[in-house]
Formats: C-alpha cells, sequence, structure tokens
C-alpha cells in the first residue's frame, strides 16, 4: 500500500514527462494535477486505514534487495512519519495547482515535481538506513533543476549554493550512517537493527554531531542556513512551496528518527545545547527576518525561525514537546505553504517584492482584498494567534519543554513575539496603507489562483480549532519514543532553574517516566 | 417558567450568536454580495446582538440566587496532558456578558447611523461581532488558558479594527503600535500560562485558587510568574508603560471606541480579578499591581487634561480608571473593582457616545475647534453632563457609590491610597469640565456653526446609554448591590465629593473664563510638555525597544550577510581558485599521470598496512 506513494509519483513523472508535444501546458499541468490528486486522494484512504492506537510501524513492506550489504527495499510508517507523509502529498498538489498555467517546459517541469514528491516519500517510508539515504539524494537532483531552470535571474547561484550544500548534508549523513554501521557491527542498514546500539557516550556524541550538522543544513540551523534564503527567493513559487513546506521536513524527522531514535544517551547529554541551539536559531531567523526589505525573502527567513521550535521540542524529550514537534513541523508547512503561495501571487499581480514599494493592497476596489485578507491570516498564523493551527503546535512545544529548559523556552516565547513584528512590518506594508491609484491596475486574481490558499487558510483554521486532529496521528509514537528514552539526564527543571527547587510539577505522566535503555 | 431552565443551560450559545453575524457579515464585504450594498452586514450583526442580549437577560432571571452551572468539556488531550474548555455560568457571569451584549447591540445601533456614509460595513460589523463574542467567550470561561487565547484573538481583533480603517491619515502606525504593545503583555502573560501549568497542573480559575490557597512556593519563582501573568491585563487595561495602544487606538472608527474605552479595556480587568488568588501569593506583586495602578491613575488624569484631542482625552481617563481597578485588585477588593468597571463602562459609553455624535458632524476631533455648542445640541451636551457626573464621585449617581466603597476598604489598610482616590476623582473632575466647557460652553467656532443633533440612530442609543447610567443606582439598590448608607464612611465620602466638586470648580474657573478662549499654560513649560506628550512615551518607546530591535536585527542581517555568508562564499571561492591553479599543473604527460597514481596508491597501501608494518617492524626489533 505505501509502495503506491512512493511509485506512483515516479510512473505520474515518467508518463508526464512523455506526453507528446501536441499536448497544450494546460493539459500538461492537469495531468500532473490528477496525478499528484490521485496520490492525494490514496494517501486520504491511508489516513482512514492508519490505526491510531498503534505506536509501532504500520502497513510494513519487505522484499529483499541487496542483503549482502544490508540495504533492502523496506518501508513502512509510524506517528512520526505519517502527517508528513500526509502533507507531502498534500503540498505537492498544492504546488502544482499554483504553479503558472503557461510555464516553460512543462513536462520537464512537472515530472520533476512529482519526481521530488516520490522521493520525499521515499525518505519519509524508508526503514533502513541505506534506502532513506538513496531516497534523501535523489530528491535533491529534481530540486536543483527545478530551482536552476525556472527560477529567478539568481537562479544559477542559488542553485549551485543549495547543491554544494546538500550534497555537503548527504555526504555527512552517509558519514554518520556508515560509522554507525561499522562501529555498532550491525548485519545490516534496518533500523530495527540498530536501535538501543550500546557505544561509548563520545562515539554516540561524535557520530550525533555529524548527523546533526548534516541534517541541520537540510532543516536549517543556524549557521548553515545561507542556502535557504537564496534558494527560496530564486526558486519560482511551487518550489518555494516544496522546498519549505516539505523539504525541510526532512531534516526535522531526520535529527528525530536518527539522532534522537538511534542516540538517545548522545542526544540526551547534549540536549541543553541542542535547546540553546534551537533558541538561538528562533532569535536569530526572527532578527534577521526583521531587517529583510523583500517580502519573499522575510517569509523565508520565518522559516528558520519556526524550525527551531522542532528542535527545542525534540531536544525536550518529553512525550508532549515531542509531539508538539511534530505537530509544528505540519503547522509550519502549511502556514508556509500559505505564506509562500501568496507572496507569490502579491509579486505576479503586483510586479514587486519590495517592501518599500507596495502599499494598500487590501483595498476592496483596486487592490487584492483577499489575498490581503488571507496574508493578514497566514502571517497571524504564523506568528502564533490562537485559533490558528500555529498556536497549537507552538503552544504545546512551549508547555512539554518548560519544566526542561525554562530559559530557553522563555527565549523561544520571545521568539514569537519578534515573528508578530515582522509579519506586522509585512503587513503593515503590504495590505494597509492607502493604495496609490496610479498605479493600482493589477490583473485580476482568478478564483482558480485562490483555490490553494482558500484551502490551506481551511486547514489553518480547522487543525487550530480542533487541534485534536493534527496531534492524534503522532501522539501514539512520540509517547512510545519518550517512554524508551532514558531520563533526560543534565537538563532538569530542578538544575536548570533554581527556582524550581521543589516537589515538581502534577503533570508527571507528561514527563519522560524513567526507563532503562534495554541493554 | 418550565423552559426558562434551558435559557441557563444554553447560556454558552450566547458567543456563538455573535460569532455567526460576524460570519454572516463577512458575505457583504466587497465582491461578494453586490446586489444589496453593504447595509445588511449591520442589520444582521445587529439583530445577533439582539439575540444574545435577550438570551442573557433570560438566563439572568433563572441563575438569580442560584448555583451556577459548571460545564467542562475536553478540548486537547495528548500525551498526558489535557486542555479542558470549562464554563461556568452563573448570576456573575451572565449579568457581565449582559452588559457586554447590551453596549455592543447600543455600539451597533450607533454605528448604523455612525456609517451612513460609509461603505466599510462588512469589515466593520464582523469585526464588532467578533469582540463582542470574544468578551462573552471571557466572560463564560473559566480557564486561564482561553483566558489568554480570547485576549490574544481580540489583539489581533484590535489591529484589524484600526488596520482597515482607511479613513484616518495614522491607522497604519497606529494599528502597528497598538498590536505590538498589547503582544509585548500577551507574550508575557503566555509565559505565566506556561509557568504556572507545572505548579498547579490545571488553568481553571477554581483549581488555581485552590492551590493557592494551600500553596507553598519559592517566592522568587511565584513573583516572577506573578508580575508575567500581570502584564497581560496590564496591556489590556492600557497601564503604564503598554497604555499607548490605547491611545493608538483612537484612530479606529468611533462606535469601536464606544466598545474599546467602555468594555474591551476591561476584559483584562476581568482576568486580572480571576487571578486575584494567584496574585496575591507574592506581596511584591501586589505591590507593584497598586503602583502600576497609582502612576497609571495618576499620571492618565494629568495627561487628559492635556490632551486637545477628544478621543485621546477620554481615553487617558479611562486609563486612569483602569489604574483605580488595579488598585482595587491590589489590594485584594474584588468586590469594589468588579463595581467600578461596571460603573465604568456605562458613563464611558456614554461619553463616547456623546462625544462621538458631536464629531460626526462637526468633523473634527480637535477640541481647540470646538465651542458653543450646548444651544444647538441640548441631548448631546445633557448626554455628556450625565455621563462625566456617573463617572466621577457624584452622588446620587453610580461612580459615587463605586468610589466610597473602594475608598472605604481602603481606608483602614492604605489610608494614603484613598488620597490618590481623591487626586485622581478630582482631576478626572477637572479634565471631564474642561472636555465639557471646550465643547459646549464659549462661542461657535467655525467647525461648529451648524450642528444639529443627529439622526435617531446616533441619538436614540445615546439616550438609552444615558437611561441607563441614571438607572444603574437604583436598579443595584433594587437588587441590593448597593453599599448601605448608614454603614458607610460619610466623611469619605463627604471628601469624595468635594474633591468632585474641587475639580469640577476649577475646571469651569479655568475654561469659562470670559473673552477670548485661551490655553492655559502651566507656569513651567517642561510639565505641560511632558503631559501634552503622554510622558514622551512613544518617544521612549522608540528610543529604547523599538531601537534595540531594529539595531539588532541589522546586525544580524549583516552578520548574516557578510560574516556567515562571507565565509561560505569564501570557501566557495577558494574550492574555485583551487581548481583553476590545479588545472595548469595538469602537463598532459602520461608518466606524470602514472606517477601520481604510483605514489598515491603507495601512500594509500601503506595507510591501510600499518597496522601490519608496525606489527612487523615490532617482531623484528624486538
Amino acid at each position: 500500500m505505501l509502495s503506491v506513494l512512493i511509485w506512483a509519483p515516479i510512473v505520474g513523472a515518467a508518463i508526464v514527462g512523455l506526453l507528446p508535444q501536441s499536448v497544450s501546458t494546460r493539459n500538461v499541468r492537469l495531468a500532473a494535477l490528477c496525478a499528484a490528486g490521485a496520490i492525494l486522494l490514496w494517501n486520504l484512504w491511508l489516513m482512514t486505514q492508519f490505526d491510531l492506537g498503534q505506536a509501532g510501524l504500520q502497513f510494513q513492506e519487505f522484499l529483499p534487495w541487496l542483503p549482502q550489504i544490508g540495504l533492502n527495499y523496506q518501508i513502512g510508517t509510524d506517528g512520526l512519519s505519517f502527517p508528513l507523509l500526509v502533507l507531502n502529498s498534500l503540498l505537492t498538489w498544492i504546488a502544482i495547482y499554483s504553479s503558472q498555467e503557461n510555464t516553460e517546459r512543462p513536462r520537464l517541469f512537472y515530472a520533476l515535481i512529482l519526481l521530488v514528491s516520490g522521493g520525499v516519500a521515499g525518505a519519509f517510508l524508508a526503514q533502513n538506513l541505506l534506502l532513506f539515504f538513496l531516497f534523501y539524494e535523489i530528491e535533491l537532483i529534481p530540486f536543483y533543476l527545478l530551482v536552476a531552470v525556472w527560477g529567478d535571474a539568481k537562479r544559477s547561484y542559488a542553485a549551485t549554493k543549495f547543491l554544494l550544500y546538500t550534497a555537503t548534508s548527504g555526504a555527512l549523513i552517509l558519514a554518520g550512517f556508515l560509522g554507525l554501521i561499522w562501529l555498532t557491527g550491525a548485519s545490516s542498514f534496518a533500523y530495527e537493527s540498530l536501535l538501543g546500539q550500546t557505544l561509548p557516550l563520545g562515539v554516540q556524541v561524535v557520530l550525533l554531531g555529524v548527523l546533526l550538522v548534516g541534517f541541520g543544513i537540510k532543516i536549517p540551523l543556524v549557521p548553515l542556513h545561507t542556502w535557504l534564503p537564496d534558494t527560496y527567493v530564486s526558486a519560482s513559487t511551487p518550489i518555494a512551496i516544496l522546498l519549505g513546506g516539505v523539504l525541510a521536513k526532512l531534516g526535522t524527522y531526520g535529527i528525530f528518527r536518527f539522532g534522537l531514535g538511534m542516540f538517545p544517551e548522545a542526544w540526551s547529554a547534549l540536549s541543553p545545547w541542542l535547546a540553546t541551539w534551537a533558541a538561538v536559531s528562533v532569535l536569530y531567523g526572527a532578527m534577521a527576518a526583521i531587517a529583510q526589505k523583500d517580502i519573499k525573502r522575510m517569509v523565508a527567513y520565518s522559516s528558520i525561525g519556526h524550525m527551531g521550535y522542532v528542535l527545542l521540542g525534540g531536544a525536550a524529550m518529553t512525550g508532549l514537546s515531542l509531539s508538539g514537534a511534530v505537530s509544528q513541523m505540519v503547522a509550519h508547512g502549511l502556514i508556509l505553504a500559505l505564506l509562500f503561495h501568496l507572496v507569490g501571487l502579491v509579486e505576479a499581480k503586483v510586479g514587486t517584492r519590495e517592501l518599500d514599494v507596495l502599499n494598500g493592497l487590501m483595498n476592496p476596489i483596486r487592490g487584492l482584498p483577499l489575498v490581503s485578507a488571507l496574508l493578514v491570516l497566514g502571517g497571524m498564523a504564523s506568528a502564533g494567534i490562537p485559533g490558528l493551527v500555529g498556536f497549537i503546535a507552538e503552544f504545546l512545544v512551549f508547555q512539554g519543554s518548560y519544566t526542561v529548559f525554562p530559559v530557553q523556552t522563555l527565549f523561544c516565547v520571545v521568539g514569537t513575539g519578534l515573528t508578530a513584528v515582522y509579519f506586522v512590518i509585512l503587513l503593515n506594508r503590504t495590505c494597509f496603507g492607502r493604495l496609490d491609484n496610479a498605479i493600482a491596475y493589477f490583473p485580476n486574481v482568478a478564483w482558480s489562483e485562490r483555490v490553494p490558499a482558500l484551502i490551506l487558510m481551511w486547514l489553518i483554521f480547522l487543525l487550530g480549532i480542533q487541534p485534536k486532529w493534527l496531534v492524534c496521528w503522532n501522539e501514539q509514537t512520540t509517547v512510545a519514543l519518550v517512554a524508551s528514552l532514558p531520563t533526560v539526564g543534565p537538563g532538569h527543571l530542578t538544575d536548570l532553574h533554581p527556582l524550581a527547587a521543589q516537589p515538581l510539577p502534577l503533570v508527571t505522566p507528561a514527563i519522560a517516566p524513567p526507563a532503562q535503555l534495554p541493554g | 417558567m418550565l423552559i426558562a431552565p434551558v435559557f441557563a443551560q444554553t447560556a454558552w450559545w450566547i458567543p456563538l450568536y455573535p460569532l455567526i453575524g460576524m460570519a454572516l457579515s463577512l458575505l457583504w464585504s466587497p465582491a461578494v454580495i453586490r446586489r444589496t450594498g453593504p447595509r445588511p452586514a449591520g442589520y444582521v450583526n445587529l439583530v445577533m446582538s439582539l439575540t444574545a442580549v435577550v438570551h442573557a437577560l433570560l438566563a439572568l432571571c433563572v441563575l438569580w440566587h442560584q448555583p451556577a452551572i459548571d460545564i467542562s468539556a475536553s478540548w486537547l488531550q495528548v500525551a498526558g496532558f489535557e486542555i479542558d474548555l470549562t464554563i461556568e455560568i452563573s448570576s456573575l457571569t451572565i449579568a457581565t456578558i449582559l452588559v457586554i451584549t447590551g453596549l455592543n447591540f447600543l455600539a451597533q445601533l450607533y454605528a448604523v447611523g455612525y456609517l451612513e456614509m460609509d461603505w466599510g460595513w462588512a469589515r466593520l460589523f464582523s469585526l464588532l461581532g467578533l469582540f463582542e463574542a470574544g468578551m462573552c467567550g471571557l466572560a463564560l470561561c473559566d480557564s486561564l488558558f482561553f483566558s489568554y487565547v480570547i485576549l490574544e484573538i481580540l489583539t489581533l481583533g484590535t489591529y484589524l479594527l484600526i488596520g482597515v480603517w482607511y479613513n484616518q491619515s495614522l491607522v497604519v502606525t497606529g494599528a502597528r503600535d497598538a498590536f505590538l504593545t498589547k503582544r509585548i503583555g500577551d507574550l508575557f502573560l503566555l509565559m505565566g500560562v506556561l509557568a504556572i501549568y507545572p505548579l498547579v497542573g490545571s488553568w481553571n480559575y477554581d483549581d488555581l485558587a485552590t492551590w493557592a490557597a494551600t500553596a507553598d512556593v519559592n517566592p522568587t519563582l511565584i513573583a516572577l510568574i506573578g508580575l508575567a501573568l500581570l502584564a497581560g491585563p496590564m496591556g489590556k487595561c492600557a497601564q503604564f508603560p503598554l497604555h499607548l495602544w490605547l491611545d493608538e487606538a483612537m484612530e479606529g472608527p468611533y462606535p469601536s471606541t464606544i466598545l474599546r474605552n467602555a468594555v474591551v479595556v476591561g476584559t483584562g480587568a476581568w482576568v486580572l480579578i480571576k487571578l486575584t488568588p494567584i496574585l496575591t501569593l507574592s506581596p511584591i506583586v501586589s505591590a507593584v499591581a497598586i503602583a502600576i495602578g497609582v502612576v497609571t491613575a495618576v499620571g492618565g488624569s494629568l495627561i487628559a487634561i492635556a490632551q486637545i484631542d477628544i478621543k485621546r482625552a477620554l481615553s487617558y481617563s479611562v486609563s486612569a480608571y483602569m489604574g483605580l481597578v488595579f488598585i482595587a485588585v491590589g489590594t485584594q477588593q474584588v468586590e469594589a473593582a468588579f463595581f467600578l468597571l461596571l460603573i465604568h463602562a456605562l458613563s464611558m459609553a456614554l461619553l463616547v457616545m456623546s462625544t462621538g455624535s458631536i464629531v460626526l458632524n462637526n468633523i473634527t476631533q480637535d477640541l481647540t475647534q470646538m465651542g458653543g455648542l450646548w444651544r444647538r445640541r441640548p441631548i448631546s451636551g445633557l448626554s455628556y453632563l450625565i455621563g462625566a457626573a456617573g463617572l466621577i464621585a457624584l452622588p446620587p449617581l453610580g461612580g459615587f457609590w463605586a468610589l466610597v466603597k473602594l475608598a472605604d476598604g481602603l481606608w483602614s489598610t492604605y489610608p494614603l491610597l484613598v488620597g490618590i482616590l481623591l487626586l485622581v476623582n478630582g482631576l478626572t473632575s477637572l479634565s471631564l469640565m474642561r472636555e465639557f466647557c471646550l465643547i459646549f460652553m464659549g462661542t461657535s467656532q467655525q467647525m461648529t456653526v451648524r450642528s444639529p443633533e443627529n439622526i435617531w440612530l446616533i441619538t436614540l442609543p445615546m439616550t438609552i446609554a444615558l437611561g441607563l447610567v441614571l438607572h444603574a443606582p437604583l436598579i443595584l439598590l433594587n437588587l441590593g448591590l448597593l453599599p448601605d448608607w448608614l454603614t458607610l464612611n460619610r466623611s469619605l465620602a463627604f471628601l469624595l465629593v468635594a474633591s468632585s466638586l474641587v475639580g469640577g470648580t476649577v475646571g469651569a474657573l479655568l475654561y469659562l473664563r470670559p473673552g477670548e478662549r485661551q490655553p492655559v499654560q502651566l507656569p513651567w513649560q517642561f510639565v505641560q510638555d511632558l503631559l501634552a506628550y503622554d510622558f514622551y512615551t512613544p518617544k521612549l518607546y522608540r528610543s529604547s525597544v523599538v531601537f534595540g530591535v531594529d539595531i539588532l536585527s541589522r546586525i544580524t542581517d549583516w552578520f548574516d550577510r557578510y560574516f556567515v555568508d562571507g565565509i561560505v562564499n569564501l570557501v566557495g571561492l577558494a574550492s574555485l581558485f583551487g581548481g583553476e591553479t590545479l588545472k595548469y599543473s595538469n602537463s598532459g604527460q602520461t608518466w606524470f599521470y602514472v606517477l601520481t597514481i604510483t605514489i598515491g596508491l603507495a601512500a594509500i597501501a601503506s595507510f591501510m598496512s600499518w597496522g601490519l608494518i608496525s606489527h612487523l617492524f615490532g617482531t623484528l626489533l624486538g
């Protein structure tokens, strides 16, 4: 069942890529849209089959491939990867929908997008380190081409930077994986054979460090982030949606699956540093975003800050914070996709992304009122206004992390305040104020262009008001993951927070119960 | 009466009515429904508000002297952590809702008249609906978490309400400042919300109170938490130094100002009152609450006197009264705080309605351009006078009773604060009298020559509010809520009335001088400027927080561009350069490549067999 998510996009990509030249651009887009829609429907059907009560892997598939080197086609999904799979299918569809109808070289373009979708799904599904690595690297090439061919004027610089960074990330991850296999002497690359490894802590820390830098590039975390603004800004709207909405999640998924899952002791030893790193990322991203003059760049920097919350949730290692972190990945994917879509629309209609030029788009007669209204809501969702999905995810992370890392958590709360600052700058300049009637001759926004935004906005609202439907997918898995971990060693409330020298919370069930590591 | 209990049990529907009104009025946004024009948006909201009022009234009749109904539903349950949506339907909460929905109904009726010539109905009315729903929800919900959620949504509401009001020139910066200053308070509140949960394990106010009764916590920790929790209401109630937003929010449309000055500021006080058990755990927090209240009350009433914009003058009086509420909560006079809130809401609504009716057809908010309107605008003038009399301590109206109650409670414990109360009351009388004289007395000016009373849609809600202010003491007396005259501290009552009279007389003497109207000059220009420019708060913000964030963001950006990215580009350049240089070492001769490969292979081989070789040598030598 799960293989469909990998192979259907690849088959779809082949079909779309091989459509005869006589097929018009519109119909190529339509074909790609149908393919992505079918995959999304398949994913929705899988949602009905997914057992919410089960923490472990579901829908497993196994096919021997190269057992000599321990490489098997072994896939499956659990609460950590399943929400991201759905997000991937959804955003692929949204990205194709938000592409322009007159895209050049449409066959290649849509084929590559579908290929990316298949590759990302494969990486989320893989249960074998080598298989993960293959998929992780496979989506790199289509992304490079998508940025390098359909990007803006600075695309070649951006694409090269992206390629070099991500290739480094891949090399580091491979090094980490190989090191892990060699040092443990495991017979296969399968995840389960590596869980509960008993390497010395020092070795673990080194391996974890390598993986952290590798995935940290993908997420990206400060200071490994400089490819991000260039790439996001140079990429066209659909590609930016995929990059920010899906690709970044590969990094956070990776650090959870491999960092936290395979090196729990080292993770726990490093967790105060990770939490601090998260706080620095959040504040740095927000501060850099405030200084931007280009709205797309601003949104791109906002992504850096929001990924910091995910790391914070992971570092705290409580069931609540982890569940919040996985929810935050989904929430961030939805919000960022919405923002990139809207920013793309503004650029397409008004012809500029410069903050100093934009003004008064909220004007109901000659502006872009609905686009502006959605932009306001999207920005506010990103800034963590309650009632929208961003809030509850961040809140769960904060509440789950506060008991473990109070100081870092509070700094991250300050980060949400700074998020509000740059979104207010963005909205004030873009949406509010007086529209200059002399230049306000914008093309009409067609309903079809609003559809992706409306779908995303609806989801953001729905999941914000009924967050149960967001967290239920990952709850069992994250709780089980935490239960299998050693207690958070160095960073406990009593140690870091001298004020809290008193009997601890009533919420003990939310905190990781002390469990011995097997072996 | 069989059907009656249903109204109480379904009282949680009340916030839903305005919410439906909000959703429906959005349909009349531009480009959705064009045929009817935007006015139905207002009517839909009016109907929904009226439904809410009626429902609240029926529910109150059922609930009077009855125990509260608690409704609880699980909203989110994850990883052993639970957020419950608890609702308390009691006579107090429903009475509050009645005040909120009643004033909302009046304000919306007022807005129908006020927006006669405007086309922005959908956005204004949908946001008014949002505010009404939020405030009703806040009154009902019994959980700190949801209180925070609602306060934050209302912050967004304020931002939108001001931001989409294109008619005023300063809306954009006003919206920004209002949003960000409120957000500062909200974020501190969020920190408090996060921090209190691990200690108590619940956010229900009842659980918080139960916990606080027996709590044994680290005093520093609870002081910090208390201060964080205090910051949220501080922002909402426009207390120093987070009062800037109320001033900036005055750029918004007038009908929303009625609500904001009367009830929206009260949301903060409501949460503050609910949090009293936690705040009193730490004497530092109580002291800070009192200090903030005193500074705001005195400062706000002084600044109000120095304003020339009528909306801003009133808004500083609002801050001042909310400061009194802070004092009441800081000294644990919860009843007096509720009383003061109610009286303030009614009187302030009337004052704003009256001045709004003046502003609408004189097209200016500038007090210096008004004058001589008493003969032309008797109803508005009378409304203003009654509103002012209701706010200050002037028997038999409500303000007198509220202030006397507060003073009575303070007298035995904090006699100094009674002095503050007298001062604030006197200053507010002075400022209200000044505004009255500037608007209604003196000679007509250019802007006030033609000024008839407005259409009934504006005058009717104003006179209804007038009736409410006049009857408030009577209603309260019948309900047995008024302090007993016989047990009252009469000397305090006398002092309060005297301070009102002195303030009013000074105001009248200063502003009823015959002859050409001259602005009053204080002997110290510095003090006058300080008050006129709101203690230079905007400047203070600009040179501290705004400046800091700005500089820090520029530094981060520079660092990002030139340092982090610079290193990356340097590495890129270096490798390019390296490649270019290496290119020239290629001679094209076969022997060179063979040599390179051989040396390389030898190196790798010796590296890989290093262990063997050393072992070999070891045995040979050994």
